[in-house]
C-alpha cells in the first residue's frame, strides 16, 4: 500500500500545491479549519429551495448554508474561529481514490460498506467517549438520534473479516442519511400494483416491461437485483416470525460464493436483455417524460422524483409539464436497507468533527436537510415528528370513507425521542402505501425485510467487478475474435507492405507516379 | 558559469509541462499496468486482459464504433470542406461557423439535445449502437471538417488549371491533385476523430442507456475498483492509437497541415 501510495502522491502533490500554499498562508491565527468531504448536493446549501427560504424562517428573510451556520455555532460554543472546508463526491469510489491519493480530511460520509471498507483498511478513528455523553447539551446526535438506528448501527460489526475486532459501526460512524431501494412507477401505464406485488424484483424480467425498466449503472445494488431474483424462492420460504429471520435474510442477501455469481451473472444477462438501460441520474426525467415506465430508486431520489414530477416541474424548478403522479413500490420479498454515516480518518480533528456531526444533528437543522435533499435523516425527536406530521397528517374527518386513510405508526423510529403514542398519526392511504410517506419513512413492517449489503471483502468485490463488466461488456463469439484479429494484422501487414515494400527491393523500384512530380513543383513555389 | 540567454530557455515552461503532465503520468501509467495489488512486476493484467473474451470484444466493438464513427464523419466532412474550400462565396466562413458553433455549446446539452431528438423519433432504448454512432458523428463532425477545410484552402488554384490544360477531366483532377495533396488533412482529421470516438462513453451512456459498452468506459470503470488493470487497458488503448495513427501516417512530418487548424 506504500508504493502504491508514493507512486500516486507525485500527481496529488502537484494537484494539492496551490491548496497547501494557501493553508500555510493563514495559519497565522488561531482558525481551525475543518475538511468535510461528503456527497454532491447532499446539505442543505441555502437560498431558494432551502427551509429557511421557503419558510421564511429568519426575519430578515435570509436563507444561508447550514455550513455558515455552522461555523458561526462553533464559534459562539466553542469560542474558536472555524473555517469549513467543503468538498463534495460523486460516488463511493471517487472517495475513496481521493483518499487514497493522499487527500486529507476531517469528516467523510460514505455509504456503510464503504465505511466498512474504510475500517477493515484500517483509515478510520472511532468516536470519542465525549460523543456519547448525553449529559452535554450539546451532544444532538446522542440526544436525537433514532432508537432504530442506534440499534441497527450497535448491532452490525464494522470489520466482518477480523473475527477478534468486536467493534460496530456505531463506534466509528454516526449516521447521516438512510433510506431503502424499490421503483418508482408511474401509474398512469402501471394501473393495477398487484402485478408489481406478484412479480417482486422479477419486474426486471417481465417481458411486458420489455424495454420500459432501468436500473443503475452500479454494480452494488444491479447485484442485491439479481440475488433477489435467484434466491426469491428461499427468501420467501424463510419464517418472517422467526427471530432470526433479519440474520437469516442478511445471509443470503450478502452471498459472493462462485455458485451463487455464475447464477447472478445469468440473471444479469437476462436482465441486460430486458431493461431500457443502465443509468446514474437520467432515470428520474425519463420517468417523468413517460419514456419508462418504471425506474428502480433509491428512497430520497424517489421522493425527490414524485414531488418533481407532482409540481410538474423539471430539475431545475421550472414549471413547464402537466402535474405527473408517481407511485414507489417495494418488493415484498426484501430490498435493500442502507446508511450514509460520518467517519473520520485517522489524523482527523475529532473534536471538531464531532461538533459538526451534533451540529446537523440538532432536530431542527436535520429538517433543514431533509427538505433540501429529499433523504430521510436519522434523527428522531419532536421537530423532526413535527415536520413530517406536517407533510402527511390528515385529518379523518376530512374523508368521507374510512378506507381513504389509514393509521400510521412510525413509533418504532421515533421510540423514546417524542412523547408516547404520538409517533402514531392518520395518513392518506395513497400517501402510506405507495406515495412519498412510504418512501420517505417506510413502517417498520417494511424496514425489517430489508437486508443491509456489506463490503463484500477484496477477493469477493473483485469477482463481482469482474462479473459485472462481463455482463456489462460487449460478447463477440470466438471464430469473431479470431477473424477481427487476423484482418487487422493484414490490414497492419499490407499497409506495411505498401510503405516500406520498394525499399526491400522484392520487386523491382517504380516508376514514381504523375502527381509526385506535381507535388515537388508544388514545393518549389 | 556565466548564464547566457538563448532562445532555448523560452522553451523550459513547455518542457516542465511535458515532463509533470506527460511523461509522468504516463510512466505512472506504465507502472500500474505492470504491477499487481502488492506493488510486484507482474504481467498478470496483461494477461489477464487477452485471456478475457469480454475485454477483447469490448475494444474490438470500440474499435468497429471508432471506425464507423471516422469514416461517417470523412464521407461527410470532406464534399463540405471541398465546396467551402473551392466556392468562390465572399461570406463561406458564415457557413464553415455554422458547423463549427455546435462546439462552443456545452458538450453535455448537445448530447441531451440528441437524445431528446431520438426519444421523439421512437430510436432512444430501441437502436443503441446506431444511437451512439449518431452522436459521436454530430459531436466530433467538427474536427474532421476544420483540418480538411485548412488543407484544401492551401490548395494552388494554379494546379487545377494546371491538370486542366494537361488534358485531365474533373475526376482525374480529383484522384490526382486534389486527393492526394488534401491527405494530410484526412490524416490529420481522423486522428481527431478516431481516439474520442473509443472512449467518449458519456455519449455511449447517455444515447446507449450504458448499454453500450466502449473501452472509455472499461477504463472509467476500472478506475473505481483496480488502478491496474485500468491502467493496462489504457495503455492497450494508447498503443492501438498509436498504431493506428502511424500507420495513417500521422507521425510524418513534412506535412504543413497537421494541427495547423485547431
Amino acid at each position: 500500500m506504500n508504493a502504491k501510495r508514493f507512486g500516486a502522491l507525485t500527481l496529488a502533490t502537484l494537484s494539492l500545491a496551490p491548496t497547501l500554499l494557501f493553508a500555510s498562508a493563514c495559519s497565522g491565527d488561531d482558525t481551525v479549519t475543518l475538511r468535510v468531504f461528503n456527497w454532491e448536493e447532499y446539505i442543505d446549501e441555502g437560498g431558494e429551495g432551502s427551509y429557511q427560504y421557503d419558510y421564511e424562517v429568519n426575519p430578515d428573510g435570509s436563507a444561508p448554508p447550514i455550513v455558515e451556520d455552522f461555523e458561526q455555532w462553533y464559534e459562539e460554543v466553542y469560542g474558536t474561529p472555524i473555517r469549513v472546508e467543503y468538498s463534495t463526491f460523486g460516488t463511493n469510489e471517487d472517495m475513496y481514490n481521493q483518499i487514497q491519493l493522499g487527500d486529507e480530511y476531517d469528516l467523510l460520509c460514505p455509504s456503510e460498506y464503504m465505511i466498512m471498507k474504510l475500517a477493515a483498511e484500517d483509515y478510520l478513528q472511532p468516536y470519542d467517549e465525549s460523543f456519547f455523553d448525553v449529559n452535554d447539551p450539546h451532544n444532538y446526535y446522542i440526544r436525537n438520534v433514532s432508537p432504530y438506528i442506534k440499534e441497527m448501527f450497535e448491532s452490525n460489526r464494522i470489520n466482518k473479516e477480523d473475527a477478534d475486532d468486536t467493534s460496530t459501526w456505531a463506534d466509528y460512524a454516526a449516521g447521516y442519511m438512510w433510506g431503502v431501494t424499490g421503483f418508482t412507477y408511474n401509474p398512469a401505464y402501471i394501473r393495477d400494483e398487484s402485478v408489481l406485488r406478484e412479480l417482486g424484483w422479477d419486474i426486471m424480467l417481465e417481458p411486458a416491461f420489455k424495454n420500459k425498466v432501468t436500473t443503475k449503472d452500479n454494480v452494488r445494488d444491479s447485484y442485491f437485483v439479481a440475488l433477489a431474483i435467484c434466491y426469491r424462492d428461499e427468501i420467501e420460504s424463510l419464517d418472517k416470525t422467526d427471530p432470526a429471520y433479519g440474520e437469516k435474510l442478511a445471509e443470503i442477501m450478502n452471498r459472493t460464493d462462485d455458485e451463487t455469481i455464475r447464477q447472478v451473472e445469468a440473471v444479469m444477462r437476462e436482465m441486460d436483455e430486458n431493461i431500457y438501460g443502465y443509468e446514474t441520474d437520467t432515470g428520474k426525467a425519463d420517468i417523468v417524460s413517460g419514456k419508462i415506465w418504471l425506474n428502480f430508486a433509491w428512497s430520497g431520489d424517489a421522493v425527490y422524483a414524485m414531488d418533481l414530477a407532482e409540481a410538474g416541474e423539471d430539475e431545475d424548478g421550472n414549471e413547464d409539464g402537466e402535474s405527473t403522479l408517481l407511485n414507489f413500490f417495494i418488493p415484498e420479498e426484501c430490498a435493500n436497507l442502507w446508511f450514509d454515516g460520518w467517519v473520520m480518518p485517522k489524523g482527523a480533528n475529532r473534536q471538531a468533527a464531532q461538533a459538526f456531526v451534533n451540529f446537523l444533528s440538532r432536530p431542527d437543522n436535520a429538517v433543514r436537510n431533509m427538505y433540501y435533499i429529499g433523504y430521510s435523516g436519522v434523527i428522531a425527536g419532536e421537530e423532526v415528528l413535527t415536520y413530517i406530521k406536517d407533510c402527511y397528517e390528515v385529518d379523518p374527518d376530512s374523508y368521507e370513507s374510512a378506507e381513504a386513510y389509514v393509521e400510521y405508526d412510525l413509533s418504532y423510529f421515533f421510540g423514546d425521542t417524542v412523547e408516547a403514542g404520538s409517533a402514531v398519526f392518520y395518513a392518506d392511504r395513497e400517501q402510506a402505501e405507495k406515495r412519498q410517506l412510504h418512501a420517505h419513512y417506510p413502517t417498520l413492517e417494511v424496514t425489517s425485510r430489508c437486508a443491509v449489503m456489506d463490503y463484500y471483502g477484496e477477493e469477493a468485490n473483485e469477482a463481482i467487478n469482474e462479473l459485472w463488466s462481463r455482463v456489462k461488456g460487449e460478447t463477440l463469439d470466438a471464430w469473431a475474435i479470431a477473424v477481427i484479429c487476423v484482418s487487422v494484422v493484414l490490414i497492419i501487414a499490407a499497409v506495411l507492405y505498401a510503405k516500406f515494400g520498394n525499399k526491400f527491393d522484392l520487386f523491382r523500384p517504380r516508376p514514381k507516379k504523375g502527381y509526385h512530380l506535381v507535388k515537388q513543383q508544388s514545393c518549389k513555389q | 558559469m556565466r548564464l547566457h540567454f538563448s532562445r532555448k530557455l523560452l522553451g523550459i515552461p513547455y518542457a516542465v509541462f511535458l515532463a509533470f503532465f506527460v511523461i509522468i503520468p504516463m510512466l505512472v501509467i506504465l507502472f500500474y499496468a505492470f504491477t499487481d495489488k502488492e506493488m510486484h512486476f507482474s504481467f498478470g493484467n496483461f494477461i489477464q486482459f487477452f485471456s478475457d473474451p469480454t475485454k477483447l470484444s469490448t475494444i474490438v466493438y470500440s474499435l468497429v464504433i471508432a471506425v464507423i464513427t471516422t469514416a461517417v464523419c470523412l464521407a461527410i466532412a470532406y464534399p463540405v470542406a471541398y465546396i467551402l474550400a473551392r466556392s468562390k462565396m465572399k461570406k463561406k466562413f458564415v457557413i464553415l461557423l455554422l458547423f463549427v458553433t455546435p462546439m462552443w455549446i456545452n458538450f453535455v446539452l448537445r448530447v441531451n439535445a440528441i437524445r431528446e431528438l431520438l426519444n421523439w423519433v421512437g430510436l432512444l432504448g430501441e437502436a443503441n449502437y446506431f444511437n451512439t454512432i449518431f452522436g459521436m458523428v454530430y459531436d466530433f463532425l467538427p474536427f474532421m471538417i476544420l483540418p480538411l477545410y485548412t488543407t484544401m484552402l492551401k490548395i494552388d488554384e494554379s494546379l487545377y488549371e494546371a491538370s486542366a490544360d494537361l488534358g485531365a477531366n474533373s475526376v482525374t483532377t480529383f484522384v490526382r491533385v486534389t486527393l492526394p495533396l488534401s491527405a494530410p488533412g484526412i490524416v490529420s482529421g481522423i486522428t481527431m476523430v478516431f481516439l474520442p470516438s473509443m472512449t467518449n462513453y458519456v455519449v455511449s451512456d447517455m444515447l446507449g442507456n450504458s448499454k453500450v459498452t466502449i473501452i472509455g468506459k472499461f477504463i472509467y470503470e476500472y478506475f473505481g475498483s483496480n488502478w491496474h488493470m485500468g491502467s493496462m487497458v489504457a495503455l492497450i488503448l494508447l498503443i492501438v492509437v498509436f498504431l493506428s495513427t502511424w500507420l495513417t501516417g500521422g507521425f510524418r512530418e513534412d506535412e504543413p497541415a497537421r494541427g495547423s487548424s485547431l
